[in-house]
């Protein structure tokens, strides 16, 4: 198996069985297929052999006896007294007749004589060289064999002419022809075939009864033979097949002639009885083959198909699914399929356990946040509310009775939502709060089921025999809201709100909530904004109201985003005291109305620029520095109005850079005196130059008496304190008339100006200064 | 006659102008050769005159055989040819010049043939294929056949230049003779030999 495994990878144990079964089987068919060809082939090659040998043995018989024959023909005439008396005597006719005579008598080719001289006597076409050439052969006892004359071969026998010594020969000849051969081979039980070879002294080898050249394989092995290998049959291939092939060489009457006598029988025509067996034989293998392939095939694949099950089970086991293998059979892939079927409920069951434990709140046995998260998600969103439900002074409540009834007191409330609202999912947020996810038509009416909900539900709840007094406060998030907080989340920040609203039920307000994302882009935008222009100043002109005109200007920052529009500068004001901007806000505010108060200068007005000062900056000792410096650099007339609340959080550090600021000529306002948390002590502690009343006193002034009394009196107070009073918020002339009759100093408001940018306020100024003088009079524009 | 013959011969050594001359005929094996027929001319020519030998001048049919194997025979003698077989002979001779046929179908019958020709008459029997003898007509007195010991003494020759002629049926050269060049001396013998190639008669018939 390691070599086939090797050398294909195979992905199925069926295919690699069949491979190696069919594998084994074929190597051991072709080893027999191989073995059977090799003996038949070995057994008909060896039939061949012997009928060649054979056959060898049958032509030599017959040469023999043809020999004979003719010898003795020969001799009857070579001992004829009167032959050898013509032959002596040199009378050649007599001699020649008796030649043909004998020649008509026996049927042969050819007669004639040889003299000891070299003649030749009854045989014209025998020319002198071959007449010498066949004197020598004779005269040195080849007596026998084949006579090559001019291009046909012959069998020959000489018979030597006593009288009484040697006078010549008789020579007697038959030619070697088809005839012959034919003869010969009809003598073979095989279909052998016969040739005669010859050759001449240089000449090519030749069939003697065909004359064609022979076939150089051929003429190979007689050579052989003649350079004394044995006279065995051999293997030839020739041009039809191998054959096998016996030579033997043949006695010559010439003295470089060559003979041999070629028996040939084709191994194909030996293996032709065999052929039917081999092919019955490979059917046998072919189809032993097919049988073996099929049934390896079936044995494996019912080896393998509970495998595949298995293995598909555990597939789909690891993917969390249902999954039990049928059990067929008792052996060790059955049990191995009980024990898997064991392991995979045992895995479910305790899969069911764990996603249980996680799902459900531990000290309630309620649902837990994730299985309602999980509820959420398998439902459609369109009018599906999510209602977080809060207890009340909670800490408080677990204080007094313990974590233990605290759990339980919410447990208790939770069953009170499943029995008030049971189609709906109840689950527990976090240690005091439930969440609930329902249904409504829409948002009013989950707010009003909310409600009612709420209502039903606050009353006491009982634990341990304990009555426990709840509040309630729910907050309300539809899911299909587009807000980028989960509805669970919105839920419980609307419960929050609900509590800060002190309202038992408040729907999310995303407006109220913002956005930390995009309150932090803001921040980078308004940095960007400084450079590019975006934020840009405003000016709003001060009326002194005894001098009757314009004597000052608050500068205030403008922002027009691209995108969001106008941007309230309360927002982007806290935002970069929030997250450390205001530092480079308030420097370019600085620097830009240093430099507007400059131009204004130039243009003829002298006016006091009022610059707001964030309490944050008052915790820097160095921006103090800084700006003394800036200030002192353009030469400007500088209000700073702050805050009371700027001094709270390390009022020592801040009095001290008030005090270090108006050492340098740098006069200080307390901005907004009046709402929030005006504190006399303040007033008291910050060396102010002026004190600026709260737009919500002035902006009722000519119509509400509480309101006239309280601004009186602060006026009265500060210039009691010796400050200079301001009030803004200023929008009539009514308030105005007022403000200057009480004493005000200075006032500001969209009577006088609205805030403009630097053109605008220019403009306004060289207005007001042409139109003025000496009387003041009312502002002739309104902005 | 014949006593007188041989006395004549016996007288011819102590001739004080003649000496002997000893041919010795060996085959290239070194074996004494016999039968081998050696003649002598003398450069002052043979001695005119009929030539008479010592010995008979027959070739007898004894055992299917010719007795003697190789006869020397002076040109012109008749040599006779008797049948000492039970058997009937049939001898012939086709020989250039001494042509005959003898049909010899008696015990002890006798006949004889002049033969006229010098040179060789190869002698066979019609009947019996083995049969072959050999007569060598010669024109000169001074031949005489080799023994068993390959020697031919040749006495009374002349002195001075010779040649010496050494013929076999079966000597391997051209007419089956070879010829050499002696110095005959005035008196005393001198020893001549001869080396020759002898090969088996053609025809298988050996002797």
């Amino acid at each position: 198996m390691t070599v086939p495994s090797r050398l294909v990878r195979f992905t199925s144990l069926r295919g690699r069985l069949t491979v190696l079964y069919a594998g084994l089987f074929g190597a051991a068919l072709l080893l027999t297929a191989v073995a059977v060809v090799f003996s038949v082939s070995n057994n008909a090659r060896r039939q061949v052999e012997s009928e060649l040998t054979a056959g060898g043995a049958v032509f030599d018989r017959i040469w023999a006896l043809k020999a004979s024959q003719l010898a003795d023909g020969a001799r009857v005439l070579a001992r004829d007294f009167g032959f050898r008396a013509a032959v002596a005597s040199g009378d050649a006719p007599t001699a020649v007749s008796a030649l043909t005579n004998l020649k008509g008598r026996l049927s042969l080719d050819r007669a004639f004589i040889i003299g000891v001289d070299g003649s030749v006597t009854g045989a014209a076409d025998i020319d002198e060289a071959t007449a010498t050439s066949l004197w020598y052969a004779l005269d040195s006892g080849q007596l026998g064999g084949v006579l090559q004359l001019d291009d046909t071969a012959y069998q020959a026998v000489a018979e030597p002419i006593m009288a009484p010594q040697l006078i010549g020969w008789v020579v007697f000849a038959e030619r070697l022809d088809r005839k012959e051969m034919r003869a010969l081979e009809s003598l073979a039980s095989i279909p052998l075939s016969a040739a005669v070879l010859s050759r001449n002294e240089g000449g090519a080898w030749r069939s003697t009864d065909t004359g064609q050249r022979t076939d150089d394989r051929l003429v190979k092995l007689i050579e052989g033979n003649d350079q004394g290998q044995t006279g065995r049959p051999r293997r030839l291939d020739t041009p039809q097949g191998e054959a096998m092939a016996l030579t033997k060489p043949l006695t010559v009457i010439g003295e470089k002639s060559q003979a041999a006598l070629v028996l040939r029988y084709p191994l194909d025509l030996a293996m032709a009885p065999y052929r039917s067996l081999m092919l019955s034989l490979f059917l046998v293998g072919l189809l032993g083959l097919a049988t073996l392939v099929a049934g390896s095939w079936l044995l494996a694949r019912s080896i393998t198909r509970p495998v595949s099950a298995l293995d598909e089970a555990a597939r789909r086991l690891r993917d969390g699914g249902e999954v039990q293998v049928a059990v067929e059979t008792q052996d060790e892939i059955g049990r191995l399929a009980a024990s898997f079927n064991a392991m995979a409920s045992g895995i479910r069951e305790r899969e069911g356990r764990i996603t249980t434990m996680a799902l459900t709140d531990q000290e309630t046995a309620l649902p837990n946040r994730r299985a309602l998260e999980a509820a959420l998600a398998a439902e459609a969103p369109e009018d599906l509310f999510v209602a977080a439900i809060g207890v009340d002074r909670f800490p408080q409540v677990r204080a007094a009775v313990g974590y233990r009834l605290a759990g339980e007191m919410l447990r208790q409330l939770a069953l009170r939502v499943v029995a008030l609202r049971p189609d709906d999912l109840c689950a527990r947020l976090s240690s005091e709060r439930l969440i609930l996810m329902m249904r409504a038509d829409c948002a009013d009416g989950a707010l009003e089921a909310l409600q009612v909900l709420v209502a039903d539900l606050s009353h006491p709840v009982m634990v341990d025999g304990q009555t426990i007094d709840v509040g309630l406060s729910a907050g309300l998030a539809a899911v299909a809201d587009d807000h980028p907080a989960p509805a669970v989340e919105r839920a419980s920040i609307g419960l929050d709100q609900a509590r800060a609203a002190r309202r038992p039920v408040a729907a999310f307000d995303a407006a109220a909530y913002g956005d930390p994302a995009s309150k932090l882009s803001l921040m980078s935008e308004m940095l960007a904004a400084l450079d590019s222009g975006e934020i840009s100043m405003a000016y709003q002109p001060k009326h002194d109201t005894r001098a009757g005109r314009v004597t000052g200007v608050e500068a205030l920052v403008r922002w027009n985003h691209p995108t969001r529009g106008f941007v309230a500068p309360d927002m982007f004001v806290e935002l970069a005291e929030e997250t450390g901007h205001i530092r480079a806000l308030t420097r370019w505010t600085l620097q830009q109305a240093l430099a507007d108060q400059a131009l204004m200068r130039q243009a003829g007005h002298d006016l006091m620029m009022s610059v707001n000062l964030s309490g944050r900056m008052l915790g820097e000792p160095d921006f103090a520095v800084e700006a003394i410096q800036m200030i002192a650099a353009a030469g400007g007339r500088i209000c700073l109005e702050i805050t009371e609340t700027a001094v709270i959080d390390n009022p020592q550090q801040a009095l001290a850079i008030i005090d270090q600021l108006r050492a340098a000529g740098i006069s200080i306002s307390i901005d907004d005196y009046g709402s929030g948390l005006s504190s006399l002590s303040y007033l008291k502690q910050i060396h102010a130059d002026e004190l600026k009343i709260d737009k919500a006193f002035v902006l009722t002034l000519d119509r509400s008496a509480r309101d006239a009394l309280l601004v009186k009196s602060t006026v009265d107070l500060a210039h009691s304190l010796g400050l200079k009073v301001v009030a803004e918020g200023v929008e009539t002339a009514e308030s105005l008339a007022i403000l200057t009759g009480m004493g005000c100093d200075l006032a500001q408001g969209y009577f006088i100006a609205r805030p403009m940018p630097l053109d605008g306020a220019l403009a306004f100024l060289a207005e007001a200064a042409a139109a003025a003088d000496p009387q003041p009079v009312k502002p002739a524009r309104r902005a | 006659m014949r006593v007188l013959l041989c006395l004549l011969l016996l007288l011819a050594p102590v001739q004080a102008w003649a000496g002997d001359l000893v041919v010795e005929v060996r085959g290239a094996d070194g074996a004494p050769v016999r039968d081998a027929v050696v003649t002598v001319y003398p450069a002052s020519g043979v001695p005119r005159g009929p030539i008479k030998f010592p010995w008979p001048l027959t070739v007898a049919q004894q055992n299917i055989q010719f007795d003697p194997f190789v006869l020397v025979a002076p040109v012109g003698a008749a040599v006779s040819f008797p049948n000492r077989d039970k058997v009937q002979h049939h001898v012939y001779s086709f020989s250039a010049g001494n042509r005959f046929e003898l049909k010899l179908f008696g015990k002890d019958e006798s006949r004889s043939v002049t033969f006229k020709a010098v040179g060789v008459a190869a002698i066979g029997c019609n009947i019996h294929d083995q049969m072959v003898g050999f007569v060598k007509v010669v024109d000169t007195p001074f031949a005489l056949k080799t023994g068993a010991d390959g020697l031919a003494t040749i006495r009374g020759l002349p002195a001075g230049a010779a040649t010496v002629r050494v013929w076999h049926p079966y000597l391997r050269a051209p007419k089956n003779e070879v010829s050499s060049a002696v110095t005959a001396p005035a008196s005393g013998a001198i020893r001549q030999s001869v080396k020759v190639d002898i090969r088996a008669p053609a025809g298988g018939h050996m002797h």
